[in-house]
């Protein structure tokens, strides 16, 4: 069994580097957003769920070595099927958290079963491109991808989990045009969809139009960003106390369990979706500044391994995981700032919850994957 | 350009942007936040909407608020320092509010957020006002707000259809907020009447001011204010003088009913007595009242439990408005329905000649009498003077003909089609829907088939047959205004705190029988009607004397196994009908006493009799549209 060895030449060790600190800064921003310093806090709990999907998000990185990545696309149908099954079933089955039905529950353990759906439409995607590669600039090569991003896409949108959605949609954008995509057909009609909704959008600010599919509050939540005082008591507030705990951090912080914005219950939703915030207060922007460094070092290394994957299914793979993860940190950071809408999505390995970290880790497992096999000679 | 590179570029991009907003924000204004944070903050204070207030049909107001003023905790204005049960210990030491009873408030709010201001307590005193504002230094993240509270000007008065207010419970947060209401724990919603049938319009919106705080909990400047937005007013058809006068005449006649059966033990002790008067061309409801009652103060500022106990507890059920909930046999009033369908059904006419031997009614081959209430036989009558008598034979003889032809179906069918069975639509929550018997019921609910004698007892409104005086005033009003009735309607239009009309209640019509029954039907009703009031041997007659314009009606004794209801069901005047009355005794014994207060309704309404004890202003309603008219 000397495998191992053989794999770990060629391993990008920068990546488990990257992730490993992420995790790290993740632990200690969480500590202090959930008030591990006061007593009867119950903050231990939150660490306890939140390692218990680190280990085995780790085993999933550990097992799904042994594979191929290429079973990924031999599978490409069935790994759909089930995405497709259990996006509706949660539909239907699924339990809400604050106007959203996204969780189903195997026995104990619950599922946010759009998260997995990311890696799933990753693993589906980068197959159906694959094999469309000599038509993809071509309308009828770019025909069937989108077919396939769509379903996905309107699941997601029927469970009201407009964060999640946007997700899939960057995704497939990002793929689209990394797979060869016609740019001037993506340009058009992407281009033309942004201004067209651009422009329901003021007509109904302005007009007082009727709005389509959005119900108000949603869209409030979206540009609510653009001047927080449009809803100052609800998600207004939200952007101001977080561009304030941010910006008081100043250079080098408060120091961690010192940001007043943090401990005194100021910021919403602090230990997932706005975690960055109690990073910008506590450690400032050297703090922040660091943060936004490893997620740029980790998506470098991404696509370094992209260009030298062993064949042009792996690298849409890693091209995929590299989209998902630059708007995750792109919308949650930007929101933090006031620089995105709120939509609610968390920060890769930073952000408590646990079945992002397992989708996160998961997505990483597969990136090692392909950097393990780049060479096409290996035994 | 390789599509590979324009990746990295974009990523490259996209995170210089992310870098340098994070620069400008800490780096550049990080000391304007800081002093944001450390010193002076945001924070947004709730502004109470008053709730809708409701008027009577001339705008006489019937529910108003009044200022009360409440006190919140704003978790986000509490200095570091501190923490919020020190604050809460020391305005417990410094005012008169209980400690315990702050905590628990404080420790039982359901907040999202920090932002959220948790209510302490309702209804402070003047002193305890005077000394939070006196120490506000020592008592930061306290805000008193105003607030309003339900003043009721009748307190006693139209208690049931105006309805009670209650704090909001968890269910009705949740479906409320689901359909996109903003409530919040501790407000304060309808219960029953018209407080909980219109909580949506009466509710106002909550406003909201955002003030700048400095690190003590000191309010330094208001940046915003959202202005609440008072809740709509309701204005309603009921015309407040008459309400008064009935009210007034109710509670008098229920008294000594109860006082006259407490002395002689023979005689029923009725248990609840209701009216209803409304107006035959639209179907206002003008006047609803319903006894016993209690008083609407008691749930002004949140009722204590032990008086809400006592209330459900009661055997007299004051909670129930008798006018909507109660379902009991008509009696005889129904011998209107049955007629109706003797007349379309089988050929009778209004001079149709029967006759009564002896006061007792045999269907053949079967052995058990059915008898009149006058134990002699009343000899030849037409239909019309069968009606004026209430004579049960010849109505039971109809019963027993209509089973004979169409198995019993068809009297069910005419009971419904006068709205029988059915909630009349009345705006108020609760309305029961009574029952008309058939067979299919009495097979699934008995285990028995339809029997004849089901049949004739059901002719003269006996037996399984229940119906709500308001079913019962739509009747009457069916039956006077020739085959059409309205949906009864108590509120007339809903205003904006500006007054302008947010929605107004046309007339609806409820029940329309022209097609289905002939003129001819409903002229024989009426005129029996006419004879039961007028006419010397008409059983409403002797209450009627003297009684200065033509008015119609017919009796109602109800059989229960106890004591009788009684009923009167009437309509005037007999020639242009304006308005339906129905009076209804529970347990009243006999018809006998409801028809005085009929009578005595009606002179109220017409103006024979004034209704000066409530109001300096006499209203003499409709009185010249009549005097034209005749």
């Amino acid at each position: 069994m000397n495998w191992n060895k053989k794999f770990l030449r060629y391993l990008n060790f920068n990546v488990p580097l990257a992730v490993i600190l992420l995790i790290i800064i993740g632990f200690i921003s969480i500590s202090s957003a959930v008030e591990i310093n006061q007593v009867d806090s119950g903050a231990l709990r939150f660490l306890q769920k939140q390692a218990v999907s680190v280990v085995l998000g780790l085993l999933v990185v550990f097992i799904l070595q042994a594979f191929d990545y290429k079973i990924f696309k031999e599978y490409a149908a069935v790994i759909y099927a089930v995405m497709l099954i259990m996006l509706t079933a949660t539909i239907f089955f699924g339990r809400g958290v604050s106007g959203g039905a996204h969780w189903i529950s195997i026995g104990a353990f619950n599922l946010q079963t759009s998260e997995l759906s990311k890696i799933m439409l990753i693993l589906v995607l980068a197959a159906v491109i694959d094999n469309n590669s000599d038509d993809m600039g071509y309308l009828k090569g770019m025909f069937l991808p989108s077919i396939i991003a769509f379903i996905p896409f309107v699941l997601v949108i029927l469970q009201n989990d407009l964060g999640t959605a946007l997700v899939l949609f960057f995704i497939y954008l990002v793929m689209l045009f990394a797979g060869g995509g016609n740019f001037k057909y993506m340009a058009a009609v992407f281009g033309g969809g942004f201004l067209l909704i651009v422009s329901v959008i003021t007509a109904h600010v302005t007009l007082e139009t009727p709005l389509p599919f959005l119900k108000e509050y949603q869209l409030n939540r979206l540009i609510v960003f653009i001047n927080p005082n449009i809803d100052p008591h609800g998600s207004g507030y939200n952007i101001i106390q977080s561009i304030i705990a941010l910006g008081s951090g100043r250079t080098f912080g408060k120091g961690l369990f010192a940001g007043t914005q943090n401990q005194l219950n100021f910021l919403p939703e602090k230990h997932t979706d706005f975690i960055f915030s109690v990073i910008g207060e506590e450690f400032g922007f050297v703090g922040s500044a660091l943060v936004i460094l490893l997620f740029l070092y980790l998506l470098w290394q991404f696509l370094n391994i992209a260009e030298n994957a062993r064949d042009r299914y792996g690298y849409l793979i890693v091209i995929g995981v590299m989209a998902m993860f630059l708007f995750h940190v792109l919308e949650n950071i930007g929101m933090t700032m006031g620089i995105m809408p709120i939509t609610g999505i968390p920060l890769p390995f930073i952000s408590y919850g646990g079945t992002f970290m397992l989708t996160s880790l998961t997505a990483v497992a597969i990136v090692i994957n392909v950097n393990l096999r780049k060479n096409k000679l290996m035994f | 350009m390789d599509r590979h590179k324009i990746l990295r570029i974009v990523i490259l991009l996209i995170f210089i942007i992310l870098l340098s907003r994070a620069a400008y924000l800490q780096v550049i204004e990080g000391d304007y936040y800081y002093e944001l944070s450390e010193g002076n903050r945001i924070s947004v204070r709730p502004i109470n909407a008053p709730r809708g207030r409701i008027y009577d049909r001339r705008g006489e107001i019937i529910v108003s608020n009044r200022l009360t003023y409440n006190l919140y905790l704003m978790q986000n204005e509490i200095p570091p320092e501190t923490t919020t049960e020190e604050i809460l210990t020391e305005l417990s030491n410094l005012s008169n509010l209980s400690e315990s009873r702050l905590l628990s408030n404080y420790h039982t709010a359901e907040v999202d957020t920090a932002v959220d201001p948790i209510l302490l307590a309702r209804h402070l005193s003047k002193e305890d006002m005077v000394i939070i504002a006196e120490n506000r230094d020592l008592l930061p993240g306290l805000v008193v707000k105003e607030s309003s509270l339900r003043d009721y000007i009748y307190p006693d008065q139209l208690v049931h259809t105006t309805g009670y207010i209650g704090e909001i419970n968890e269910e009705e947060l949740i479906s409320f907020n689901e359909e996109g209401y903003n409530y919040r724990g501790g407000d304060f919603v309808g219960k029953s009447g018209l407080e909980k049938e219109y909580e949506f319009y009466l509710n106002g919106k909550r406003g909201a001011e955002q003030v700048e705080v400095n690190s003590r909990g000191e309010k330094i400047k208001t940046i915003g204010i959202k202005n609440p937005e008072a809740g709509n007013d309701l204005i309603l058809n009921i015309d407040f003088s008459m309400q008064s006068a009935v009210e007034k005449l109710l509670q008098e006649n229920y008294q000594e009913l109860r006082n006259l059966a407490a002395e002689d033990e023979d005689r029923s002790v009725p248990t609840g007595i209701s009216a209803v008067v409304m107006d035959i061309d639209s179907g206002a409801i003008i006047s609803s009242t319903s006894l016993p009652d209690y008083n609407l103060n008691l749930f002004a500022r949140g009722i204590s439990n032990s008086d809400y106990q006592e209330l459900i507890n009661d055997p007299l059920r004051p909670m129930i408005d008798r006018n909507t909930m109660t379902a009991v046999p008509p009696g005889s009033i129904f011998k209107l329905v049955t007629g109706a369908a003797a007349m379309e059904e089988l050929g009778v006419r209004a001079n149709t000649s029967f006759y009564d031997s002896n006061g007792t009614f045999y269907i053949p081959n079967w052995s058990r009498p059915f008898r009149n209430w006058n134990p002699v036989g009343e000899g030849e009558l037409d239909f019309v003077k069968a009606i004026a008598r209430s004579n049960n034979i010849v109505f039971y003889e109809l019963g027993y003909e209509l089973y004979k032809d169409y198995n019993g179906e068809k009297l069910a069918g005419y009971a419904r089609k006068f709205g029988l069975g059915s909630r009349t639509g009345i705006d108020l929550p609760s309305e029961k829907e009574g029952l008309v018997p058939d067979d299919s019921w009495k097979r699934s609910q008995l285990n028995q088939g339809w029997y004849p004698g089901d049949s004739v007892n059901l002719s003269i409104g006996q037996g399984s047959l229940l119906t709500t005086p308001v079913q019962i005033v739509s009747l009457i009003s069916a039956v006077a205004a020739e085959g059409v009735a309205y949906k009864p309607q108590i509120v007339k239009e809903i205003k904006n705190s500006e007054g302008e009309i947010v929605k107004s209640f046309e007339p609806e019509i409820n029940i329309d029988l022209r097609d289905e029954i002939g003129a001819r039907v409903f002229e024989a009703l009426k005129q029996g009607m006419y004879d039961v009031v007028n006419k010397s041997y008409g059983t409403a007659s002797r209450h009627f004397n003297d009684f200065p314009l033509a008015a119609a009606g017919k009796t109602g004794t109800a059989q229960t196994g106890g004591a009788n209801h009684a009923w009167f069901g009437g309509f005037a005047p007999y020639d242009n009908p304006q308005i339906a009355v129905v009076v209804f005794i529970e347990n009243g014994g006999s018809s006998a006493y409801s028809v005085p207060i009929a009578r005595e309704i009606m002179e109220y309404y017409f103006g024979f009799k004034n209704r000066k004890n409530y109001h300096d202003k006499v209203y003499y309603y409709n009185r010249e549209s009549y005097q034209e008219n005749n």
